[in-house]
This record gives C-alpha cells, structure tokens and sequence, in this order.
C-alpha cells in the first residue's frame, strides 16, 4: 500500500470517496511529515498547523454528510509565501514585508477554499521571487528533497520541496521568468505556468506585470489538471485576467499522442546554450519514448534563447523597478544582497528600452504562433543543468540563468516542465512542453502520455 | 566609480544605496546594458507595443 504522503490528489479523492481514508487522518499524518522533514528542507515559511486541521474537520463533517464540494474537497494545498492568506503574513521571504498580514484571501486561495482544499501554510520562495537562494534573509532557503546539499530551484522554492517530499500533494507557485518550471524541473515534479491570463493574481505580489503567472506544482500531470480547473477562470478584478472560460484540463490526459505534430527545439539546448549531457541524453529519450507512442517530432527553430532572455529581463527589470523603487531609495540595506543586485538594474533602463522590448516581444509572440500553427505543441530543455549546491554561490550563479522557461513568459504560452530523468549523480533533469493559448489542456495531454509511458512520477526522492 | 553610472543612480534616487552598496550599482548599470542590448529592437516604425501582453487564441 503507498504510504499516505505519496498519495496524489486524485487517489486520495478516490479514498474519501471509499471512507478509507478521512481529512483529519491525512492532514494529521503530512503534518507529522513536515515535522519530520521541515528541519532538513525548510520549505515552510509559517505553518498554520491548526487552522488546516479545523479545515480537515469541516471537511470530513461536508464528505460525511454527502456534500462534496469536487476533488480537492479535503486535499492539503502549499501556498508560494508572495500569495495572500487571509490571516497570515504574506512576507515575499524579506525584511521589507515581515510584518505584512494578509486582510483577503488571494484569487487563486479563494477558488481553492471555494474547491474545498485545505491551506497548510506559507512556502518559501526567493525573495520577492526574485532574489535566491539566499541566507542573508529572514528565513532559510528551501533546500532539495533528492540531496538537501542541493539546491531546490526557485523562485516557487518551498513549493517544489514540499510537493516532491511528500509533504503535501499540491503547491501554488509563481512564474515569471519560469520559477514554476524550475523548481519543478530540478525537484522532479509537475509545474505548469498557464496561458497568460488563465488564472487570476489578484492578491499576488507581482513582480512584473505583463509576465507574472500563478500556477500548479503536483507530483502527477492528473493531479495539475485538477489544481489547474480549480483555479482557472476569468477575475475583472485582475487587468491581465483573459475574457475565456475554457474549461476541462483533464479531460485529454487518456488520448494518447498517436498523430500529434510535436516541435522540438532542439537549438536551445545544442547550441544556444549547450546542456549538461545528462539533459540532453534525457531530452532525446523523451523524443524517442514521444515517437514510440506515435507523436511525429520534427525539428523547429525559434530565435535564440539569448534574445528571449534578454527581452525577459529588460521587461521585468523595468516593471518591477516600478514597484520596488520606493524601497530601493529608503532601504536598500534590507534586501537580501542577491535581490538587491537583481532589482537595481530597473534603475538603468530607459522608457525606449522597454518599449522597444515589448515592440520586440509582439513580434516574438507573432513567431511562436506561427509555429504552433504547424505543431500541436513545442518540446524543449527547461533547465540546462541539474540543481547546483545550494551553498555553492558560483555555481548557483552558473548554472540558474541556464534556462529555456523565460521565452514563453514573454510569449504568454502554456508551458509545463516535468522529470526526464535523472542526472549520474541522482538529481532530477526535465522536459519543457509547449502549447498554444488556451490549450493548456494539449499540453497537459502529451505530459500525461509521456508520464505513462516514461514512469518516472514513481520515483520519489530517498528522503 | 564612472560618474556617468554614479550620475544616474542619484537621478534615480538611489543616493543611499550608491553610498552603501557601490558594487551593486556598478554591477547593476552593467547589467541593464547587457540586457538591453541582448534585444533586436524593431525597425519597421509600424511594429507597436500594445497591448503589453494579451493572450488570444492562435488559430
């Protein structure tokens, strides 16, 4: 029998559905695992032990009584600590917000209460989910459930770790140059940033405005699925919210990929920034297993990684100097350093910079639409290395721009990184899938096809 | 310090961080020259920026 913290979202409904499992025994039986794990991965910031028991009472009393309110009635959910909780601090892992309590649920919480989902707490993130790994900030970093000598990936830190030790099956996570996909791709888990617009920030700190996205961090596809309908909807509220209700995520995970058109962009990895062998040799596996099923791959070329990064960082660096400018004036000493540096060069840009770099980006997107117009969905590298040690600043420093999540926040397309296997020294290496707007659900699709048949979602980390 | 960059960083205000963390600003004028100039900027007049971001279906 799986042990209860293995247990996906989806099977855990399936057992409050049977009575053999209740609300308050999982909720009671994860907390015991944070306990446990929490000293060795840090990946709470604040843990709000007995309000999620009260919720897992509420739960088991409304399953009892035959009101379900759907499949994650009574499933323990992390929330990344930049999302508002009602009640609880939301801090951005800074000095600057340490004392800044939430007075509303976020959006995205709300929908989740709303599903019946238990919050167990605040998760720990890079600071303002940019500045990371760090130790000189209030609380510890997020370290990695597959060798806590390692990095977790960031910014969504505390959601990887959590999610891939077994502490809770579901996190929300951020992603805005791919701090979903990261954690997601070096923890070994499922992260997927949405269509742009998907799901609503209301009550998020941004970072920066046009390229900020709330998502789903899960150990299976299934289960992103299920987070992912919870969560998805549009919010007047939220001026990126999109005008669609697109709807039924999951309702593709079973088809298989037999005659899907997959572009695979392998220059990213090859040439515009040679992986780590142990990411490509996965990357080609993923092809090959992809074939097998009966997807035809070809390969496509996009421009280069250098320019989608270099339009990423402009256009964040711009807007979130428009945030942060007042604190970088008054305190700039209470910053984490690595914040510090990375905000600060907003203060250099000009208005010509950023407006050419959205002017840019418009035509960048025009591009990748093109492509998608002949493919079903885009295959590429997320992170081009496994997770450096976390101590290891150098390295860190190396390997965290080594990337391929940043085009497709500039692009505002749904991308999912997920495990492609594992490094020579036991680390998680990923895959990134790509799809067109609104067709999440695609993209969720060939994840599913290639989690079945690549089995690596057994796999869990030797904690 | 080029005092060019020292100029800029008090225009931006940031005279108490120029005076505590003058590394940070030297690395950070450094950086947004880099970033910038990573990108093609548009040649043709017409290629506008609105609206910022909207996702809309592709096909």
């Amino acid at each position: 029998m799986t042990a209860l913290h293995w247990l996906s979202a989806t099977e855990i409904a399936k057992a409050y559905a049977a009575r053999t499992l209740s609300p308050t025994e999982l909720t009671q039986a994860l907390l015991q695992r944070i306990e446990h794990l929490q000293p060795k991965l840090h990946a709470f910031i604040r843990l709000d032990a007995e309000a999620a028991m009260d919720a897992a009472r509420t739960a088991e009393k409304e399953l009892a009584a035959g009101r379900s309110r759907g499949p994650l009635h009574g499933i323990p959910v992390g929330i990344k600590d930049i999302i508002d909780v009602a009640g609880l601090p939301t801090t951005a892992h800074s000095k600057i917000l340490i004392d800044n309590i939430a007075k509303q649920d976020a959006a995205c919480v709300s929908q989740l209460r709303k599903a019946g989902a238990i919050v167990l707490g605040k998760l720990s993130t890079h600071e303002f989910a940019i500045g990371g790994p760090s130790f000189d900030l209030p609380f510890p970093p997020a370290r990695n459930p597959w060798n806590p000598r390692h990095h977790p990936g960031g910014s969504s830190s505390g959601s990887g770790a959590g999610v891939a030790s077994g502490m809770f099956p579901l996190a929300l996570g951020t992603d805005t140059g791919g701090s979903v996909r990261n954690p997601a791709s070096v923890c070994g888990i499922v992260g997927l940033k949405p269509t742009y617009g998907l799901v609503s920030r209301r009550g998020v700190f941004p970072l920066a405005f046009t390229l900020d996205h709330v998502g789903p961090l899960t150990r299976t596809v299934a289960d992103n699925a299920l987070l992912l309908e919870a969560l998805a909807g549009h919010d007047p509220d939220d001026p990126g919210s999109a005008q669609t209700n697109v709807r039924g995520f999951g309702k593709w995970l079973d088809r298989g990929v037999a005659g899907l058109r997959i572009g695979f962009i392998r220059h990213f990895h090859e040439t515009d920034m040679p992986a780590h062998p142990d990411v490509t040799a996965a990357l080609e596996d993923v092809e090959r297993i992809l074939e097998a099923e009966g997807a035809l791959v070809e390969t496509v070329t996009l421009p280069k990684l250098s320019e989608f990064a270099g339009i990423n960082r402009v256009i964040l660096c711009s807007e979130a100097w428009s945030i942060h400018a007042p604190w970088l004036r008054e305190r700039p000493g209470d910053y984490g350093a690595l914040a510090r540096r990375r905000l600060l060069p907003g203060a250099f840009m000009t208005a010509g910079d950023y407006v050419g770099a959205q002017r840019r980006r418009a035509e960048l997107i025009a591009t990748v639409n093109d492509k998608l117009r002949d493919y079903d969905v885009l295959m590429c590298a997320s992170s081009m290395d496994p997770a450096s040690e976390i101590e290891d600043a150098a390295e860190t420093a190396r390997t965290y721009p080594r990337q391929a999540r940043a085009p497709f926040n500039v692009t505002g397309h749904p991308a999912l990184a997920m495990m492609s296997g594992l490094s020579g020294n036991g680390l998680p290496v990923s895959v990134q899938f790509v799809g067109r707007y609104f067709e999440d659900a695609t993209v969720l699709r060939v994840a599913a096809a290639y989690e079945k048949a690549a089995g690596w979602y057994k796999k869990h980390p030797p904690i | 310090m080029d005092p060019t960059i020292a100029a800029l960083a008090k225009a931006a205000g940031l005279d108490k961080a120029l005076a505590e963390f003058p590394a940070d600003i030297e690395a950070a004028a450094a950086q947004a020259l880099g970033h910038a100039e990573a990108v093609k900027y548009p040649t043709d007049p017409a290629a506008e920026p609105w609206p910022p971001m909207r996702a809309e279906p592709t096909l």
